[in-house]
């Protein structure tokens, strides 16, 4: 069996069809999220799925198009965050690829690089829309706090962000990755790139 | 079954400008607001668009949207107020915290682009039907399969909404909690998660089969089924945008 290429333009079908699949998890994921009352986003695990199915472009497809669609339907500030969804499916996309999805403790490392890089993503643009909060509660706690004992600013919407998505990525990841370890053979082939396993 | 986008369907002014324009406008409004940081302008920005959605008829629709954004902009309030970096002159006194002016100066600053940003969006979202705004960007060279992508999340979602409702209840049917401590919650996020995964997954197979037979990989140009709609007052809008953002641009360059 040849590899599948991490790095293709060339979409099958399948894979373009994943995209909204992908998107509609992120959603229920967010809305199960919030039926259950639990104190996480858990918005991105279809990014992640898509980025361990079908690559980092497709993953970062499915990042983008999802912010876009939620900012047409619910929350146009999302819109914001498109970039840091991309950057979080091709984190997810590489990794996956390198093999960080083979156990547990290699799924929780690949959920914490997740956070940071969707953290170093989400600080620059806190800092120029809002001035660094990121209107979660915890974290906006600690960066005020930050800001009274008069540490620069960057640093204090860093650890704002850290605090919010380290916690959530890595739950993120590992639901995703519970997920694709329970998922059938034929599904998993069937975003594979090299076209030669099965062509639709 | 398309319950998803915020649109409101009205007779206006605002719904016959084409949605590239709209976009455009969303781009510069949004831009503007950024480049200045003159309270009075961004103020004047803002009114503006609050005119155009109230021409759109849809000025009620937007409220709702912008206190989805609520959080935020009291997060914004409080932090910058009370500890912004370059506070020196107290505003008053709450309890043992005071108020800075200029931490809230600045509060008030972003709470405006805020406001405009999603009022802004609002303009483009309230007033343009997905269908048409996707179409718009097809003909401007969007690759169709893109354009299908961006369509189908508006369809798709519903169902799977509906599919979960099936779910969750025939996981409460096996004895599963939702209700409960934290802990007992989070348990119960896998079962329901994971059968609508599956199941999305496995549909979008038939899917891209049902697709592949009507030949949604072939090369060369496509033609469009409905008709291009008139729309008015493009031109002119875009010209008078741009000139508009050029002004700013330089006067931000000068001051």
């Amino acid at each position: 069996m040849k590899k599948k290429r991490m790095w293709t333009l060339q979409f099958s079908t399948a894979a373009i069809v994943l995209i909204p699949a992908a998107v509609g998890i992120n959603f229920l994921g967010k809305l199960f999220a919030s039926v259950l009352k639990l104190p996480l986003w858990v918005d991105a695990i279809g990014t992640v799925l898509a980025s361990m199915l079908a690559g980092p472009i497709v993953g970062a497809i499915v990042g983008i198009v999802n912010n876009i669609v939620y900012g047409f339907t619910t929350d146009p500030v999302s819109f914001v965050y498109a970039i840091t969804q991309a950057a979080i499916g091709i984190a997810a996309g590489i990794m996956a690829y390198k093999g960080w999805i083979s156990n547990v403790g290699k799924a929780i490392v690949l959920g914490l690089v997740v956070g940071f890089i969707a953290a170093i993503v989400s600080t620059p643009l806190n800092i120029i829309f809002w001035e660094g909060t990121t209107s979660n509660v915890w974290g906006d706690a600690l960066f005020a706090i930050m800001l009274a004992k008069d540490m620069p600013l960057w640093l204090a919407s860093f650890a704002d962000s850290i605090v919010v998505d380290v916690p959530d990525k890595v739950v993120t990841v590992l639901l995703s990755f519970l997920i694709f370890k329970g998922l059938p053979k034929n599904v998993k082939l069937m975003y594979d790139n090299s076209g030669e396993i099965e062509r639709l | 079954m398309n319950n998803m986008t915020l649109y409101v369907q009205r007779d206006s002014p605002v719904h016959r400008v084409d949605p590239l324009t709209k976009l455009l406008f969303v781009f510069i409004s949004i831009a503007s607001t950024y480049l200045v940081s003159d309270h009075l302008v961004v103020l004047g920005i803002l009114l503006f668009t609050f005119a155009i959605l109230l021409t759109g008829k849809v000025f009620k629709s937007i409220l709702p949207v912008i206190g989805v954004s609520f959080l935020l902009i009291a997060s914004i309030i409080i932090v910058q107020g009370f500890f912004h970096p370059d506070r020196t002159t107290v505003l008053f006194e709450v309890g043992p915290f005071s108020i800075y002016k200029e931490g809230f100066s600045i509060a008030f600053l972003i709470t405006l682009r805020v406001v405009n940003m999603v009022s802004a969006f609002g303009v483009l979202i309230l007033t343009t039907k997905p269908d048409d705004l996707v179409e718009a960007l097809l003909q401007k060279g969007l690759s169709p399969r893109f354009g299908y992508v961006l369509l189908s999340v508006l369809q798709i979602i519903p169902q799977m909404v509906a599919l979960t409702g099936k779910i969750t209840d025939a996981q409460r049917a096996r004895g599963m909690e939702t209700e409960g401590g934290l802990w007992m919650r989070f348990k119960s996020f896998l079962p329901l998660l994971g059968p609508v995964v599956l199941n999305s997954l496995t549909e979008t197979r038939e899917r891209s089969i049902a697709l592949e037979i009507r030949g949604f990989n072939r090369k060369g140009k496509r033609t469009f089924l409905n008709e291009t709609e008139d729309y008015r007052y493009g031109i002119p809008l875009r010209i008078a945008l741009v000139a508009f953002f050029i002004t700013v641009i330089v006067w931000r360059v000068i001051s």
